[in-house]
């Protein structure tokens, strides 16, 4: 029988909605392929055909909100933001589209995300640590007149980024708003270093970038 | 002598000073621009930068303080005492969020009065401008979070930018959807609650080393009265009650306008309410008023002030020139009800002895100081401790014993009150009643800003008049009851 783009569709979100369903309930790590399966009426063969692993299942919920979050941070710029307020905004509007996956995507984005992970565990998904770092690399280029930030920076954003993600999924704060302080002084002091260094070391960048 | 910033700086202990890097090479950097200057309160207050530095000349000032204390304990007291001190000044440069408590706090000990009249006054003023503000994505995520929406789909014409800054929060002007009622919007900037409270937990610890003062069990009280101060302030639910009591407080005629608020956009970290349409005193007296004008706005200052207290028991305890509009058709507007406390029974209790004092015998008014500084036995025999209280006293009730409208603009009532509380402040005379902080606060703040208004008001006859009513427990001074 041939599986139509529709059904294959209609699998995919049954899988998803099952996912979303245990990794809340459950917790991520207590949750397995089988419990998956089982929970979207499919053999657990079938769910491989999808995702390969767990963890590439999640690494999809979190590219689908994540890929909202960016949708609405590009419509809501107006061009008059400073550089720190559009890195914090980058990562709020994505954090608040991530809250309904809160209590387990910590635990994802740091297997997934960590600087100690080469490869991304995912074939069919987007990188999405690529992604983002793409559009810091461009605001930042941005706001230093073109020039093109040192790879050394984009990780250093990378590990401050990371250590938000970390702070946020363990946050008890109501709404989570001490991790929007703790974002807010991150990006600033990341923001700073990099029109500091550009004010009075601006050979050391150019040079660092050509090289 | 006054104290100049270096001095300040040498009372940090040696490690702190030259500690940390970028932080003692900006110290530096201040040092050699400010060094030779008396100490500019206005100044650092003003700078943007938040955080290690301006907590190091905080910690510098206690250091200071607490240094000359105890000149006279033997060495080894004095080694252990300064341990101590580091170990605190220590955690004071790790406080992380300043904005409120450092502000504050800033403002409390900015009362040493080692500056000039107009300084003084002025440092009054601006206190409440200087907090760096928080940019609209910030603002917008908080909002989202405390009301549900974004403020462009709560309000129209939400202004990005805000019209006016303070130390716990940002305010912004918008309209309300359909009515086209203009608003002011207060947020808070997010945690600074618990900020208040970790950063005061520090702040305890700095005080450490001088838990083995006479004073420590007064000092104790007072240091957790400037902890509720601020937690109150930072609480803007209380800030809406205190509103809405001030706001029917006066009749229509009486020309005093205190904005309504709007409950169903607020929580106890957005206030929004009326928008108060006006100007602040600098930009008044830019425009050359009359002195006619300027009596009659000092007048509504004091009645607003007095008619609070003695009718509603609201003392409105920060009379800064940030929270008072000079209104186009002559309406004096009062905002930012934060910092405001309600007396209770044993407050009145205390306020109706001194004020009863003021027109009796001098034994009385020994009684009456011997409280309001909660002196200890030992202390109540020490004539110069007395004196000089009685000498503050004599200065504050000045204006109230003058017959007819008093001239506030006289730069040599001003110095003499602020030398006598130098004086105070110098002999280490540090113990008082916790309400005493609210009313110090008040009075000076009134007097700076009438000082800065120069107004004539007859202070005595107003006092008189609102007191009349007063409740039952408040109002003994002026009639003599």
């Amino acid at each position: 029988m041939r599986i139509t783009a529709q059904n294959k569709q209609k699998t995919r979100e049954r899988i998803h909605r099952a996912a979303r369903k245990l990794f809340q309930n459950k917790g991520f790590n207590e949750t397995t392929t089988r419990h998956i399966a089982a929970e979207a009426h499919i053999a657990t063969g079938t769910l491989f055909n999808y995702f390969p692993t767990k963890e590439s299942l999640a690494m999809a919920i979190v590219s689908e909100s994540l890929e909202q979050a960016k949708h609405e941070f590009h419509d809501r710029r107006n061009g008059s933001e400073a550089l720190d307020e559009l890195l914090f905004d980058q990562v709020a509007v994505s954090l608040r589209y991530l809250r309904p996956h809160r209590g387990y995507v910590g635990g994802v984005l740091d297997r997934t995300w960590s600087p100690l992970v080469a490869v991304p565990d995912s074939r069919d998904e987007p990188d999405l640590r690529v992604q983002h770092l793409q559009t810091v690399r461009e605001l930042v280029s941005a706001s230093l007149a073109g020039t093109e930030p040192p790879v050394i920076t984009l990780h250093l954003y990378w590990t401050l980024f990371l250590g938000v993600i970390a702070y946020w999924a363990d946050d008890e704060s109501p709404h989570q708003e001490d991790t929007l302080v703790l974002l807010d002084q991150s990006m600033k002091l990341f923001a700073n270093s990099l029109s500091e260094a550009a004010d009075g070391t601006e050979e050391g960048i150019n040079g660092t970038s050509r090289s | 002598m006054e104290p100049h910033v270096a001095d300040l700086i040498d009372a940090l202990p040696e490690e702190t000073k030259h500690s940390e890097g970028a932080a003692g090479l900006t110290l530096a950097g201040l040092l050699k621009d400010l060094g030779k200057r008396r100490v500019p309160v206005g100044r650092f207050w003003r700078g943007r930068a938040l955080g290690t530095l301006q907590a190091k000349i905080a910690a510098a000032y206690l250091a200071y303080w607490i240094r000359t204390s105890y000149k006279g304990v033997d060495e080894k007291q004095q080694r252990l005492n300064e341990t101590h001190l580091k170990a605190a000044i220590e955690l004071l440069g790790s406080m992380s969020y300043l904005r409120g408590a450092v502000m504050k706090f800033g403002q409390l000990i900015a009362n040493y009065p080692y500056v000039a009249p107009q300084e003084f006054a002025d440092v009054l003023g601006r206190l409440h401008f200087e907090a760096p503000p928080m940019h609209f994505s910030l603002l917008r995520e908080f909002v989202r979070n405390e009301l549900g929406a974004d403020p462009e789909e709560l309000f129209d014409g939400f202004e990005a930018k805000a019209f006016a800054a303070a130390s716990l929060g940002q305010v912004h002007r918008a309209r309300l959807k359909g009515a086209g009622e203009q608003v002011a919007i207060k947020i808070q900037y997010p945690s600074i609650r618990k900020t208040i409270h970790d950063d005061f937990a520090n702040m305890r610890a700095l005080l450490f080393p001088m838990r083995l003062s006479g004073d420590w069990d007064n000092l104790k009280l007072q240091f957790e009265e400037m902890c509720n101060m601020l937690e109150l302030e930072a609480d803007y639910e209380n800030e809406a009650e205190n509103l809405a009591m001030a706001r029917n407080a006066f009749s229509d005629d009486e020309g005093i306008f205190v904005p309504k608020v709007h409950a169903e956009f607020s929580t106890g970290r957005v206030l929004t309410m009326d928008h108060v349409d006006g100007v602040h005193l600098a930009q008044f007296m830019a425009t050359d008023p009359l002195q006619e004008t300027r009596d009659q706005f000092g007048e509504k200052i004091v009645l607003a002030a007095a008619r609070l207290w003695y009718r509603k028991n609201l003392l409105y305890a920060d009379p800064h020139p940030g929270n008072y509009y000079f209104m186009p058709d002559g309406r004096l507007g009062l905002v930012d009800f934060g910092c405001c406390h309600r007396f209770t029974e044993d407050d009145i209790d205390f306020c109706n002895q001194i004020e009863r004092a003021a027109h009796s015998s001098k034994e009385d008014l020994r009684k009456a100081l011997i409280r309001a500084a909660d002196m200890t036995p030992k202390q109540q025999k020490e004539p110069e401790r007395l004196q000089l209280l009685e000498k503050l006293c004599e200065w504050l009730w000045e204006p109230n014993f003058h017959e007819g409208a008093f001239d506030f603009s006289d730069p040599d009532y001003f110095r003499r009150g602020l030398e006598t509380f130098g004086e105070i402040m110098r002999r280490r005379y540090i113990r008082t009643l916790p309400v005493n902080i609210w009313l110090d606060r008040n009075f000076f703040g009134l007097r700076a800003l009438l000082f800065r208004l120069r107004a004539r008001v007859d202070l005595g006859g107003i006092l008189r008049r609102e007191s009349m009513d007063a409740q039952p427990v408040a109002g003994a001074l002026v009639r003599g009851d």
